[in-house]
């Protein structure tokens, strides 16, 4: 399940108004979430809710349901 | 009534060392897929195939017997170095899955990753390196008698992309030592790609590994325009033309080294996509599905887009692997981040080539283009629309004459066997161009402005008219697809000169 939160992080940097994001969306699935702009995206998330990604976290993240995931487990500690 | 007299008479015209000659490794004779021996053993490898159709395993081992003297006839007894390649990047790959911690998978992928690339760089690029030393220190150290192992950049991106997505755990290993030789060894793409993940290759082993009608129908249509690109056009177009100009880019005018530029540009794309062609071809007839590496790249309306579209499985490789890794790491400097993360990953593209400062420099001319224009791309767009003109064909047109030339530039550079005589050939095409000297050219060279342009309208071509031969040539009966590739092979060697051209990737 992807929350709200994340979902309306997302929505805002790519400035996008809605989106149907679902676990398993991918990054090319949605409009303007390009190589350049994924970092951007990142840098957003961990910005929003005060954690910090390794690199390889992220690269392992295949879609928004992992994302999600990431971002539990970052919380939890 | 042939008589036993009559056989061994007949038998001593036979020179038998000449046949063992054959089977054995001759450096100045390479197995090449244009070759007339190969063609007797690739048929040879399909009637076995067939024959073992009912048997996967009898299939594999048949491949792997043939890549394993298909690797031998071209690069001796490297095969030795491919095979430890393959045992250690197999059991690297298990033992980083089942590492129990993350420190220990850790330690293994970076060991592995320092073989990998510790044999790359060794073979490749130490007299390099050694030469850069005697010239800094005034030095005389000895340069290694070394020989490049045929292949080895690209099986050794092979076997990495095997570990790296077995460590990010977006891949888990194969337990079948066979499976991962038949990988490394995959005669179809051992010498020059393209570079097909093991992600997308392993799985296919699963699968029927036998070719369909619409398999075998794509086959005959990639290899016979392979055969064409490569050995009737750039071939042609390099030995009668190109080549004479970049030896001696100053005796001859500026109009000439500029329209050597523009052959050499077509000849290499017809060259290396021939190439790619036959081993997708000859992939496709042992039932797998390589990844193309080209997709019609002079239509390019940027270099970033050039690169999606020219050796797109080493521009992808490296993205993914490369770039990506760095772009995330240097995240905190945003764009500027991913600026300094494509100039270093294209320059790594352009060493990759070879241990030589013309790739430097080539690398070097692609990873500025890319990242002033990452860097630029807001200002451009503005000035686009200010102008009214983004998004329209007027700017489209530009774009990619802009690019072509852009590509063109390191073309040359890419081709001088030094760094002197690409600048011998800027010199001529900017103080010594003499135009009216075009007209004699054309007279003087009619055939290969021909097949100039014949390359360049090949490479236009739109897919959907590929797609419509190739359907027509599945649609036709077994018999005339392989007439129809007979004649190609007539008119290759009718227009191959007594000199076979090797492919320009095999050297690296």
């Amino acid at each position: 399940m992807v929350s709200d939160r994340l979902k309306k992080i997302i929505l805002n940097e790519l400035k996008l108004d809605s989106f149907e994001f679902q676990d398993e969306t991918t990054a090319n699935q949605v409009p303007g979430w390009d190589s350049f702009n994924h970092i951007n995206v990142i840098m957003a998330v961990e910005k929003d809710y005060n954690i910090h990604f390794k690199g390889i976290e992220v690269l392992k993240v295949k879609n928004m349901g992992e994302l999600q995931k990431l971002v539990d487990s970052k919380l939890q500690n | 009534m042939l008589s036993f007299i009559d056989l061994n008479r007949f038998m001593q015209y036979i020179d038998f060392s000449k046949v063992q000659q054959l089977f054995l490794y001759d450096p100045s004779d390479q197995l090449y897929f244009s070759t007339s021996f190969f063609l007797f053993f690739f048929f040879a490898l399909l009637l076995f195939y067939r024959i073992f159709s009912k048997s996967k395993n009898l299939k594999i081992y048949t491949i792997i017997f043939f890549s394993l003297f298909f690797y031998y006839k071209n690069s001796g007894y490297f095969f030795l170095l491919l095979f430890a390649s393959t045992f250690i990047n197999f059991y690297f790959g298990s033992w980083i899955y089942k590492a129990k911690t993350g420190g220990m998978k850790k330690l293994l992928f970076i060991s592995v990753l320092v073989i990998d690339l510790g044999l790359l760089i060794y073979f490749k690029y130490t007299n390099f390196f050694i030469q850069i030393i005697n010239g800094f220190t005034s030095g005389n150290i000895q340069l290694l008698n070394l020989l490049l192992p045929v292949g080895i950049s690209f099986y050794t991106f092979k076997a990495m992309s095997y570990v790296i997505e077995i460590f990010i755990e977006t891949m888990e290993p194969t337990n079948n030592l066979r499976d991962f030789v038949l990988y490394m060894y995959f005669f179809p793409n051992i010498l020059a790609g393209p570079i097909d993940r093991a992600v997308a290759f392993l799985p296919q082993i699963e699968g029927e590994m036998m070719p369909s009608k619409e398999d075998m129908g794509r086959a005959v249509f990639l290899i016979m325009s392979g055969l064409f690109k490569k050995a009737v056009i750039a071939d042609y177009i390099g030995l009668n033309f190109v080549d004479r100009v970049f030896q001696v880019p100053l005796r001859f005018t500026g109009v000439e080294n500029l329209l050597a530029s523009y052959a050499y540009t077509i000849q290499i794309y017809c060259d290396f996509s021939g190439y790619t062609d036959m081993a997708l071809g000859i992939a496709s007839l042992l039932g797998f599905k390589l990844m193309d590496n080209f997709n019609i790249p002079f239509l390019a309306t940027s270099i970033a887009d050039y690169w999606r579209r020219w050796h797109i499985s080493l521009s992808t490789w490296l993205l993914d692997y490369l770039f990506k890794p760095m772009q995330m790491s240097f995240r905190r400097m945003r764009i500027y981040g991913s600026a300094l993360a494509i100039f270093i990953t294209f320059l790594l593209v352009g060493f990759w080539h070879g241990a030589s400062w013309t790739f430097v420099v080539f690398g070097l001319f692609h990873s500025t283009y890319l990242a002033v224009s990452l860097l630029t791309q807001k200002f451009r767009k503005a000035f686009w629309d200010k102008l009214h003109l983004t998004g329209t064909k007027t700017l489209k047109v530009f774009q990619i004459l802009i690019t072509f030339h852009l590509v063109l530039i390191t073309a040359i550079i890419f081709r001088s066997d030094s760094l002197a005589t690409a600048q011998n050939v800027f010199h001529q095409i900017f103080k010594y161009f003499h135009g009216a000297v075009f007209f004699q050219w054309i007279t003087g060279y009619t055939q290969v402005f021909v097949f100039i342009l014949i390359g360049y309208v090949l490479h236009f071509i739109p897919k959907s008219v590929d797609n419509k031969v190739k359907n027509i040539i599945t649609a036709s009966p077994v018999y005339v697809q392989a007439l129809l590739l007979a004649l190609m092979i007539l008119v290759v060697v009718q227009v191959e000169s007594a000199q076979l051209q090797p492919v320009i990737y095999f050297n690296f």
